[in-house]
């Protein structure tokens, strides 16, 4: 199954996060593609497996980002993870139709944990 | 021996007794007559003597010495008779009245209407109230004037019945009267003006007051609330319509429940401000009052305008949202390069680096905590504080905190006792969290290599918790208020240990949302043993 690397895009406006969360996901052989520009997210040449979004971003609101990718029958079936230091995240996880959160700052055994588990759950589905 | 007496003997006793009786009778009916005015009594050895005196005499002595002036005048008005008590009020001798004018003792004030009285006094009984001069001591009388008819002919009698006593009593009544009129005229001035006061203060203090009958039904409102909500009558809808309708079921529900239970009522609410249309935070407090028997007799409210607190606070829980979140980025990244590389030292082998980048992490993890407890103190004051529940192995989670907080709490013996052996149900994170306040709190406040022990047990269908330090206690003064939002135990000097005043608050928060007790038992300088208590 896993012949091919899964894709991970992640949107951040802080570069630093952004960078860490690229070296830590690296390391677990993951493919990954971030941007501090959210937007990037809808002409991304291939689809990603997995979407990691923050939620307060300069220019941009992860809520709206993560409903328009969720509304696209294209798009809809990938799974969101919101990643933030937004004391609401459980709420706006749910109402924004993600698919989980992880809350900044972040354990990265956790990190990684959610991330395969979402993975492997949107696997199974298909 | 008796001689014997004969028959003749006793018939002329019995007539001799006979006539003896007969004149007795005579006698008496002479003195009933007043045929006779002097007897003379013949004894065994003498003769003796008794007068009658004149039939009037018992009056006149009885006259003579009433209290009251007695005169007798014939038709022209001079005086046939009178007694010393009228001598006394007139100040003459009894001998110079006789035979002299009756108008002629009178006052000169009252000498014409006295002549006018005795006129009249002929034809009818007369009463009046005049004065007679003694030395020049006047005495106030009332005067009664009556006919009647002596041997002289018709003549008047006057009755002069001294007042001077009455009078005194009359003046002192007076008196009385009158400063008893005065009392209640200050009396009625103070109720006045302290009427006048409560009004002016009601009306004036910057807040709306108001009371309600035992039914909660308004009666009474300042002007404040008038001029606040707009309102012009006091109905019993009088709250309910002019609550934000956001609050309104709410505040209804607890007000109708004080009312029936005669508790004290608070609440926090907003009064639509009645032109405007806008609504401004109230805080209302009621308390119920009771009479001598303890039967509720009415309610008093005050409603204070604290919009501006509100508001402020409003933008301070902001404030705390924002700047948590703006806290909290940095340390994502320190913590995350940290991770980052004390995953590459791990993996270079340089464990002494690694063990380095492990206690920064630590650090960072303190400080993240620090900034989430701001945040769930945000939250548990807006009720914006989320439980999951879930059922979970109580002991389990003791040993998965202690395993935890032991990586933290290298510097103490930590001893545990888990003798639970019970699910409960609950929010298992937050009760982890409560435990690790108690664990952490017990290494800050004793010294370095003390013991700490840890327990469970089950008591009476609830799981007990405990956490026992051999540390500086609490001093009694300040264990009530312990469990206090930012409630800090302060040794000799200030600031002498670190931290919020933030965790015990939320573990107490934590614990009442789940229907159980937390406590302490402290003593100075000898430890403290921080429990909690949940039903199973």
């Amino acid at each position: 199954m896993r012949n091919k690397a899964q894709i991970i895009f992640i949107a951040d406006d802080d570069e630093d996060i952004l960078h860490i969360l690229q070296i830590m996901l690296r390391t677990q052989g993951y493919l990954v593609q971030g941007s501090t520009n959210p937007h990037t997210l809808f002409s991304l040449e291939e689809l990603p497996d997995l979407v990691l979004l923050d939620i307060w971003m300069s220019g941009a609101d992860g809520r709206d980002i993560c409903q328009t990718f969720k509304k696209n029958p294209a798009t809809s079936h990938i799974p969101v993870l919101f990643i933030s230091a937004n004391s609401g995240i459980e709420e706006i996880a749910v109402n924004s139709k993600a698919d989980g959160y992880i809350t900044k700052p972040f354990e990265m055994v956790e990190l990684f944990t959610k991330v395969k588990s979402t993975l492997e759950k949107v696997q199974e589905l298909q | 021996m008796t001689e014997s007496i004969s028959y003749g003997d006793l018939v002329a006793q019995i007539e001799e007794l006979k006539v003896q009786l007969l004149e007795s009778q005579n006698i008496i009916e002479a003195i009933r007559t007043g045929e006779v005015d002097a007897f003379v009594f013949k004894n065994d050895d003498k003769h003796e003597i008794y007068t009658l005196k004149s039939a009037d005499h018992t009056y006149r002595v009885f006259i003579e010495k009433m209290a009251e002036g007695a005169v007798t005048i014939n038709s022209e008005g001079i005086i046939l008779y009178c007694n010393s008590s009228f001598a006394n009020m007139v100040g003459l001798p009894f001998e110079e009245l006789l035979a002299t004018f009756f108008v002629d003792h009178i006052p000169e004030q009252y000498k014409e209407v006295v002549s006018r009285y005795l006129m009249e006094g002929w034809k009818k009984e007369v009463k009046a109230e005049i004065s007679l001069v003694s030395n020049q001591k006047s005495t106030p009388v009332l005067m009664s004037i009556n006919e009647m008819t002596i041997d002289e002919g018709p003549a008047l009698s006057i009755i002069l019945t001294d007042l001077t006593y009455q009078k005194q009593v009359q003046q002192q009544l007076h008196d009385l009267n009158q400063q008893l009129e005065q009392t209640i005229r200050e009396r009625t001035n103070e109720l006045f003006r302290s009427r006048e006061h409560f009004k002016f203060l009601a009306d004036n203090i910057p807040a709306i007051i108001w009371s309600a009958n035992a039914n909660g039904t308004p009666d009474y409102f300042n002007n404040r609330w008038f001029d606040f909500t707009g309102a012009h009558v006091i109905t019993s809808d009088s709250f309910h319509s002019s609550i934000h309708p956001d609050d309104a079921s709410t505040y209804m529900e607890d007000w109708d429940r004080a009312v029936k239970n005669g508790t004290s009522f608070q609440m926090v609410h907003r009064i639509r401000e009645g032109a405007t249309d806008n609504y401004k935070w109230h805080f209302t407090q009621a308390i119920p009052y009771r009479n001598d028997n303890n039967d509720l007799v009415s309610w008093f409210g005050i409603s204070t305008d604290i919009n501006e607190q509100k508001l402020a606070l409003e933008k301070k829980d902001e404030f705390i949202t924002i700047a948590s979140h703006e806290l909290k980025t940095p340390v994502t990244s320190i913590k995350g390069y940290v991770q980052v590389l004390q995953y590459k030292f791990k993996k270079d082998g340089n464990q002494e680096a690694a063990d380095m980048l492990q206690k920064a992490d630590t650090q960072i993890n303190k400080l993240t905590g620090l900034i989430t407890d701001l945040l769930d103190v945000k939250r548990i004051e807006n009720g914006q504080f989320r439980y999951e529940q879930v059922t979970f192995d109580f002991d389990e989670l003791v040993r998965e905190i202690n395993e935890e907080t032991g990586r933290v709490v290298k510097t103490h013996r930590l001893g545990c006792h888990l003798d639970a052996n019970c699910f409960i149900s609950g929010d298992r994170n937050k009760i982890g969290q409560v435990m690790t306040n108690f664990i952490d709190n017990a290494a800050k406040y004793s010294p370095v290599g003390t013991q700490i022990e840890v327990e469970t047990k089950v008591i009476n269908n609830c799981v007990h918790f405990s956490v026992t330090d051999f540390g500086i206690g609490i001093p009694k003064e300040q264990i009530p208020n312990i469990f206090d939002r930012f409630f800090r135990v302060t040794g000799d000097k200030p600031n002498t240990y670190s931290g919020l005043g933030l965790g015990l608050y939320i573990s107490s928060e934590i614990i009442k949302r789940h229907n159980g007790r937390i406590g302490v038992e402290s003593e100075k300088d000898k430890g403290s043993r921080f429990y909690f208590e949940l039903p199973v």
